[in-house]
């Protein structure tokens, strides 16, 4: 690191400013702002933390909250349980091998929006359809109730990342000596035991990069949330950050948003940072 | 060979990142000198995306016609988007000389931009009315857009099947027997339910339903619902059963049932009888179905007690002039919103065009483009429509996230109706405290 000479700096003050400009300047006028009536355009009162006890009054906010971490934790477990599998799958010496992957990395490559309005349609009417032919109540109806919503988003998101997950997975089991496998094998090791013993405490820093990935992001979902379901029914699937945006566009108040989205940010750090020290313990150095 | 491809790559990413860096500020220099020597430049920002081009086609018409003044449009799209950029753009600093504002809390939350428009020819032909929610006093605030109405849209030829007139559907108990007459001959019409009722969205059930039902609790008045503290609810009973009419004669599940479902794949499909929307639905049924849309289909009043035979129509939005511009931007902002509503010109764009139902009078009906229109607009120049679009002057958010919210977990079982009203009415006294 002896090398932050001139140029260093030069080809470095493009990201930071731009950097600085886009996330840091916003990020402290918005936590500035959770503190005072601000309305969008002028803030002309100090509140104190007023915005912040409004806001564990209120109860929808909460919900979101809550429903933000169920949906968390069922898709990060879901995303690396299909990201692993996938990754398996096409790292075996297959034909198919390159198209499997470009199929399974596909849905990665849509926006949410789209993505959303697409399985709404399967949902609702694909479902629906299916649903009144085979004579099976539980396929109509789809996205009417907060359990089905909730599962819906689940699928869709499911659905789109584990493919680049996927990838992730792929980078890591091609990095495994060959060798290593090879003489477990010639010990005798089963297929089960080479996985259990070898295979999965290499790839552990794959888990520590995806299950960061795929936390964030579920955390922070927003297009999906909008198009698949819009939050409703009655705002039951309400994610954070459609909370966060409801409040400031919809209710017009945008400093008790500006606070929420801090609290959010919080949360998701707090999150976020324990869970890498957590899975970084668990890697193994080769 | 490999490191000279990497070479040039790098190279064309870097000039490209250059190109955008330098396009992003190259047109600034618009809007800058407003109003230097005889050239006068209006920025308009308006929210009527459907309108983008014809309006800005008119534009055109106005410049040739008046040499000096330069207009630039900007349309940015639908409720929440344009709120949003338009605050943006007051805090950037670049504030339009015109743009819309709806309703009066709106109004007050822009007051200080707001000229007084009460000299132009427009406010005075302005139908009676139309100009409540954006009065101040002797102040003008805004001129009307257009009026919207909604009502029962029914399909005629599903109605003669069933032997039905519609003139004849005046009181409730009218509209509750041509359902049951409806829902007994379901299989000989071809129709999957008398209603698609579009639960899933709440701008459905928070604004326009319920609008009908608690505007009486503010006697019709805008101005007075802003003020007031609390809700009455009066027809609170009337509303639970007219949506359990609906509900219980719609095609289910409602919660998932949203506007396109009930548009396009419902009523222009012909498996419905009667939906409740508004005027805004012809293009839709227009796109699937042109037969239907200019002579299948008639609109006819929701049976509110005691006010029978009347449509709600409405302002959604109106334009208002920035108080802040330079003082012959502001007129000539006046002038060009005048030529539109009461030249040759603009009225025939604004009725061929735009296909709007005018806010103004002395517009000749028989050229509306499309039969709700032509009939809600019949209905406002008559008088008989249900005055204030109350909901617009509700404390911001509540018709949908807390009356409409509520009614739909009403809808699922979720809550009783008793709780519907009494939690919409706290919710509405906290904002307002």
């Amino acid at each position: 690191m002896r090398n932050r000479d001139f140029s260093f700096w030069l080809f470095l003050t493009p990201v930071i400013l731009s950097l600085s400009l886009v996330i840091l300047v916003p990020f402290v006028y918005g936590f500035i702002y959770s503190f005072t009536n601000w309305n969008g355009m002028v803030a002309t009162e100090f509140l104190g933390f007023k915005n912040y006890i409004t806001l564990f009054k209120d109860a929808e906010f909460r919900a979101s909250i809550w429903f933000t971490t169920k949906f968390a934790i069922c898709s990060v477990i879901l995303l690396n349980f299909l990201g692993l599998g996938l990754a398996l799958l096409v790292t075996r010496n297959l034909k198919t091998n390159n198209l499997m992957r470009t199929v399974f990395f596909m849905p990665n490559l849509i926006g949410g929006l789209i993505l959303g309005f697409i399985w709404q349609f399967i949902f609702i009417s694909v479902f629906g359809n299916l649903g009144d032919l085979l004579g099976i109540e539980a396929l109509t109806g789809w996205l009417s109730t907060t359990a089905t919503g909730f599962w819906g988003l689940v699928i869709l998101t499911s659905w789109q990342m584990a493919g680049y997950i996927m990838i992730i997975y792929i980078a890591y089991l091609e990095n495994i000596p060959k060798d290593l496998l090879e003489a477990a094998e010639i010990d005798g090791a089963s297929s089960f035991q080479r996985f259990r013993n070898i295979t999965f405490p290499l790839v552990a820093p794959a888990f520590t990069v995806s299950m960061f990935l795929t936390l964030s992001n579920s955390f922070q979902i927003y297009d999906q949330n909008l198009s698949l379901t819009n939050g409703g029914p009655f705002n039951s699937t309400q994610m954070v950050a459609m909370n966060i945006v409801k409040t400031a566009f919809t209710e017009n108040k945008m400093a008790f948003a500006q606070s929420k989205a801090v609290i959010f940010f919080v949360i998701v750090a707090a999150v976020a940072i324990t869970q890498v020290y957590y899975n970084k313990k668990k890697e193994v150095d080769m | 060979m490999k490191s000279k491809k990497t070479l040039i790559s790098l190279v064309s990413v870097f000039l490209l990142s250059i190109f955008a860096l330098v396009g992003c500020s190259s047109d600034d220099d618009k809007g800058k000198d407003k109003a230097s020597g005889d050239q006068i430049t209006i920025d308009i920002f308006q929210f009527k995306v459907e309108i983008k081009d014809q309006f800005e086609e008119l534009v055109k018409v106005y410049e040739d016609e008046n040499p000096g003044v330069k207009i630039n449009v900007k349309t940015v799209g639908g409720g929440n988007d344009y709120g949003a950029s338009l605050k943006t753009s007051f805090s950037s600093g670049e504030e339009p000389d015109i743009f819309n504002v709806g309703g009066p809390s709106s109004v007050e939350e822009y007051r200080e931009y707001l000229a007084d428009v009460s000299d132009t020819k427009a406010v005075e032909e302005s139908i009676d009315g139309t100009l409540t929610a954006v009065q101040d006093g002797d102040e003008v605030l805004g001129l009307p857009f257009n009026q919207e109405g909604y009502g029962l849209i029914y399909n005629k030829a599903i109605f003669e099947e069933a032997g039905l007139n519609a003139d004849d559907i005046v009181t409730y108990a009218d509209l509750e027997e041509a359902v049951k007459l409806l829902d007994s001959k379901k299989d000989e019409l071809g129709i999957d339910a008398v209603f698609a009722l579009p639960a899933k969205e709440k701008w459905v059930l928070g604004d326009h339903i319920s609008n009908m039902f608690i505007a009486s609790d503010f006697n019709d008045d805008i101005t007075e619902a802003y003020n007031s503290k609390t809700i009455a609810f009066d027809k609170g009973d009337e509303l639970k059963r007219y949506l359990d009419l609906q509900n219980s004669h719609s095609v289910q599940p409602v919660l998932s049932l949203d506007y396109s479902q009930q548009v396009e794949q419902l009523f222009s499909l012909e498996k419905v009888a009667m939906i409740q929307q508004g005027n805004w639905v012809y293009n839709s049924v227009y796109d699937m179905d042109p037969e239907l849309a200019e002579t299948g289909i008639g609109i006819l009043p929701v049976p509110v007690e005691g006010f029978e035979g009347k449509i709600p129509a409405g302002v959604p939005m109106f334009w208002a002039v920035n108080s802040k511009s330079d003082e012959k931007v502001v007129q000539a902002s006046k002038d060009f919103l005048d030529w539109v509503y009461t030249s040759e010109t603009g009225k025939t764009a604004v009725l061929e065009d735009f296909k709007f139902i005018p806010a103004y009078k002395g517009y000749d009906a028989s050229k509306i483009a499309d039969p709700l229109s032509q009939t809600i607009y019949e209905y406002a120049e008559a008088g008989n429509t249900l005055e204030g679009w109350v909901y617009q002057a509700a404390p911001t958010g509540w018709t949908q996230e807390s009356l409409g919210v509520n009614i739909q977990k009403y809808l699922s079982g979720d809550l009783k109706w008793e709780e519907v009203i009494s939690q919409s009415r706290a919710k509405w006294e906290a904002e307002r405290k």
